[in-house]
């Protein structure tokens, strides 16, 4: 019922657009987990990335739409150009998400090349494949700016000059405020001659039985609503866990609070810098390159530029380090000085690997092929791309918890959104585990068996990432200010009430372990094995510590939490033979 | 009357969702009655002041006034 019941394929190759209705949501929840079976099932191991054959498959989840609060995630499946993992990007959909399911459709499927640049329309049924030569070039605002006023309201998708110029760490733009990355989706759609997607939506959404979804809405909203820092969670954001900037500061730059639809603690932001606005995902990224030893000013120029140009922020300082070293080894000429304290120097590095000017074309190609041709391995790369945390920071402790080892074993690569738990921070206490273990739903007896004598990381990890697809495949915010309200015994009673698929908590966990699986095994297909899983060497003996103890972190203690993971997910081809 | 506190809105439409739910019993844009553009909300000629899209916004964007 809340399914829109359609999916929408279009073939850029050929101008060919069919409509077709699934009944993948049965089995595999909807959204994420909907579009994970697209992806398994139409991405070959063979195929390369930026090749017209490759899918880019996007879609929204079962309850984008109705006014569950925070029900407005995307995701984008294809193979990714940074390592050629079957992955995935996912955002806030802003208004794209339920612009896209207003308009008649779940998921759509884009393959093919354009032989020119093109913008694709979605108006209902109204499908429209519309020149982008005169966007071709613009950054993301502009583009944005120029569909808008070409089309009107709706949602939009795009790339800037980075995904044009086939940057493996280009990333997609939702309404210029949520981000669709890492791997290089940008450069997917940039390979298929597509600058950006439009959706309008003049339909509507359903529930199956209004009674049992609005007591069930009804209830999650009053939380909300009584939350205590719920003023704090909507004037802060981020920023509240994280106070990159003194909060009178950042009060000072911000313009407009912005939320995704149907979110009632949102986080996103217009700020004012000297006289120019910033469209950001949150203002904490913005001011992210403040730990190279930039100022916050300067930090926030050069994340909105890299915004604009559609570019991974990480992976960008990421490189940039990575080059510096080869320099400094002798292995690279540079053509300038990489300066991560200056604005100038930052700003001409961002628009060579943008544009692919001098070195920044070799830059652009990211780290599994500068490690291909200097025979130099990167610190702290997994996968091909640059985990978000390492044992030298950003984060203010070097515990191992699951979101360290979470950036290992996601099939995709480094990744914050897969490996949530309260080890996020350091030595929490063991009450903390116990209330966040059991929203998540998992059964006391492995609750016990994951806490007793230390914190079993690996197993736990697992738990994560189903609490992790359920969220996504409903289109729910993993975020940590909307994942603290929802559990799995609502996740069910919302499913069911909306979709009119009875489902229980533990048949939708079952379900969401058999998608994450998937993918796994999909990738153990594709080449991806128990090798590519393994550490980083800088993160061991005197990196990374253990979680309980405190004790350096050895090979043997990950290849223990490997096994336990792959041993509670079912991963059998994964373990030590 | 509905008083609207443009600079609080934050596009959230959790209104325009709410209002068409009630009034025919599917989310849409299309069928609410209260319209958001460029952070602004706009009242319909069928907007009955029921005051449902008001208790539906967390940012004070909405307020009812006796
Ligand atoms: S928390 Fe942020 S990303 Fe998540 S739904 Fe709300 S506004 Fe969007
Ligand atoms: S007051 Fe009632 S009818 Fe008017 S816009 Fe709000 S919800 Fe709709
Ligand atoms: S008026 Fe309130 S509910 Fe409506 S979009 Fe603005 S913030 Fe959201």
């Amino acid at each position: 019922m809340s399914f829109a019941g359609k999916i929408l394929r279009i073939d850029l190759t050929n101008c060919e657009i069919n409509k077709y209705d699934s009944d993948l949501a049965k089995n595999y929840i909807g959204g994420f987990g909907f579009c994970a079976k697209l992806a398994c099932d139409n991405i070959k191991p063979e195929m390369d990335p930026l090749s017209p054959s490759n899918p880019l498959i996007i879609g929204a989840g079962a309850l984008v739409g109705t006014n569950a609060p925070a029900t407005s995630r995307i995701y984008a499946f294809t193979k990714l150009p940074a390592n050629g993992a079957i992955g995935w990007g996912g955002g806030g959909g802003v208004t794209f998400a339920c612009n896209l399911k207003f308009a008649g459709y779940d998921a759509v499927i884009i393959e093919g090349k354009a032989d020119r640049p093109v913008f694709i329309t979605i108006e209902d049924n109204d499908i429209g494949i519309c020149d982008a030569e005169d966007t071709w070039g613009f950054g993301i605002s502009e583009t944005c700016q120029k569909i808008w006023k070409e089309c009107g309201e709706g949602g939009i998708m795009a790339i800037g000059q980075a995904g044009e110029n086939l940057v493996r760490f280009s990333m997609m733009y939702v309404d210029r405020l949520s981000t669709v990355g890492r791997g290089g989706i940008g450069a997917v759609m940039g390979s298929k001659n597509l600058k950006a997607l439009f959706v309008r939506g003049s339909g509507s959404v359903e529930v199956k039985d209004r009674r049992r979804f609005d007591k069930a809405v009804k209830e999650l909203l009053e939380r909300m609503r009584s939350y205590p820092y719920l003023k704090e969670w909507q004037e802060l954001g981020l920023l509240k866990s994280l106070p990159a900037i003194p909060r009178d500061v950042y009060l000072k730059l911000r313009k407009r609070r912005i939320a995704c639809v149907s979110c009632p603690i949102g986080d996103k932001d217009v700020l004012e810098l000297d006289g120019e606005e910033i469209y950001t995902t949150s203002a904490v990224n913005l001011v992210t390159p403040a730990v190279m030893g930039m100022n916050y000013k300067d930090a926030m120029r050069l994340t909105a530029k890299l915004d604009e140009y559609g570019m991974d922020m990480f992976e960008f300082l990421g490189i940039l380090n990575f080059a510096k070293e080869l320099s400094e080894k002798g292995k690279l000429e540079l053509d300038s000085e990489i300066d991560f304290t200056s604005l100038d120097s930052m700003l001409s590095w961002a628009k060579k690997i943008a544009l692919r000017e001098g070195t920044g074309d070799l830059l652009a190609n990211g780290f599994t092929e500068m490690e291909k041709k200097f025979g130099v391995k990167p610190k702290s790369v997994v996968k091909g791309l640059r985990a978000y945390v390492t044992p030298k920071g950003p984060l203010i402790w070097n515990l191992f918890g699951t979101m360290e080892l979470g950036q290992i074993l996601d099939p995709r690569g480094p990744h914050v959104a897969a490996g949530g738990s309260p080890t996020y921070f350091a030595k929490r206490p063991p009450e903390s585990f116990r209330k966040h273990l059991a929203r998540m739903g998992i059964p006391d007896e492995k609750i016990e068996e994951i806490l007793s004598g230390g914190i079993k990381i690996g197993k736990l990890l697992c738990y994560s990432h189903i609490w992790f697809t359920v969220l996504a495949s409903l289109g729910i915010c993993a975020r940590a200010q909307i994942n603290r309200f929802y559990n799995a015994d609502i996740c069910a009673e919302l499913y069911s009430a909306a979709t009119g698929i009875e489902i229980s908590k533990n048949q939708l966990l079952d379900r969401a372990k058999e998608v994450w699986r998937m993918l796994k095994l999909a990738n153990f297909r594709a080449g991806f094995t128990r090798e590519d899983d393994l550490p980083p060497e800088d993160w061991l003996d005197d990196g990374f510590r253990d979680y309980v103890t405190g004790e350096p972190l050895t090979k043997e203690d990950v290849e223990r939490m490997l096994d336990e993971h792959y041993m509670e997910m079912g991963l059998e081809e994964f373990m030590r033979r | 009357m509905i008083v609207v506190h443009p600079e609080n809105c934050t596009g959230c439409m959790r209104c325009m969702l709410v209002c068409s739910y009630t009034y025919t019993k599917k989310f849409s844009f299309s069928a609410s009655r209260i319209k958001i553009r460029e952070y602004r909300a706009e009242f319909t000629e069928d907007c009955n002041e029921c005051g449902k899209c008001v208790e539906q916004c967390f940012y004070g964007a909405l307020e009812m006034v006796k």
